[in-house]
């Protein structure tokens, strides 16, 4: 599926806003190719039944051509020390893992550009972009203020208003227990190797 | 919820502190939680400023949308 422009989903933040909102096909509006870190699909998913989960990974799994769940070594050794380790929570794996997508010397080949779907600022500081001219670091909100003004929807306002409403009351998925096993295969098996 | 959550809610609402950074003050708390904390104190989720960014914003549609764009 390529194409030349990738739009990286770099933190969790995108992810659950968008799934609160129930607004994730958004992010398949733009003609582009979305890049998922595993370790991010795996702090937005691990535990079932936090806000979004289910959705998230419903949708990966419904649009796998147009998704990459990008492999890490971060990931990986994350991954293989839980086996020793069953509860090892690293708060900044996602971010680690973004990192070194981001710096991944084939990411961007020929013409390509890249486009950083991020909440969290701090994985951007990490970052040394070789090349600023072919990579933009985008909020959600604005990432959605674009789509409003080319009026693929309607209001990007609306759609954080939505995300702060689903919030407030729990997800359908709160009222399941945790599947974490079942989400740890589910990403190995979305992991594109 | 206590004064401390507030004060950092407030605090990454306003964009005056990252969502990692809130996340550690939290005790470890995801995004979703984040979600939900915010909603419980009425606060909204914080806003890029865009000024002084607008070049780079419009870049960036016209990489998403190049026909349509301005």
């Amino acid at each position: 599926m390529p194409r030349d422009l990738k739009l990286f989903v770099v933190d969790t933040g995108p992810l659950i806003t968008l799934a609160a909102a129930q607004s994730l096909d958004y992010l398949l509006y733009v003609n582009v190719d979305v890049v998922i870190p595993d370790a991010v699909l795996h702090e937005a998913t691990y535990d079932a039944a936090r806000l979004g989960a289910q959705d998230i990974i419903e949708w990966v799994k419904a649009h796998r051509g147009q998704i990459e769940i990008a492999a890490t070594r971060t990931y990986a050794i994350f991954d293989a020390a839980r086996a020793t380790i069953p509860h090892l929570r690293e708060p900044d794996l996602g971010e680690r893992a973004a990192v070194e997508v981001i710096e991944e010397p084939d990411r961007l080949r020929g013409d390509e550009r890249g486009l950083l779907l991020c909440e969290e600022t701090a994985v951007l500081r990490r970052v040394v972009v070789r090349d600023r001219a072919r990579i933009i670091a985008l909020s959600t909100l604005d990432f959605l203020r674009i789509l409003e003004a080319e009026r693929r929807i309607q209001s990007a306002d609306d759609v954080f208003q939505l995300a702060a409403q689903a919030g407030r009351w729990p997800s359908r998925a709160e009222k399941l227990a945790a599947y974490d096993n079942a989400t740890r295969a589910a990403i190995q098996g979305l992991v594109k190797r | 919820m206590d004064a401390a959550t507030i004060f950092a809610l407030e605090a990454y609402s306003r964009g005056a502190m990252s969502a990692l950074e809130l996340r550690r003050r939290l005790g470890g708390a995801t995004y979703g939680d984040v979600l939900r904390l915010l909603s419980e104190a009425a606060l909204p989720l914080p806003r890029a400023p865009i000024a002084g960014r607008e070049e780079q914003l419009e870049r960036a549609r016209e990489w998403m949308f190049p026909r349509n764009a301005a």
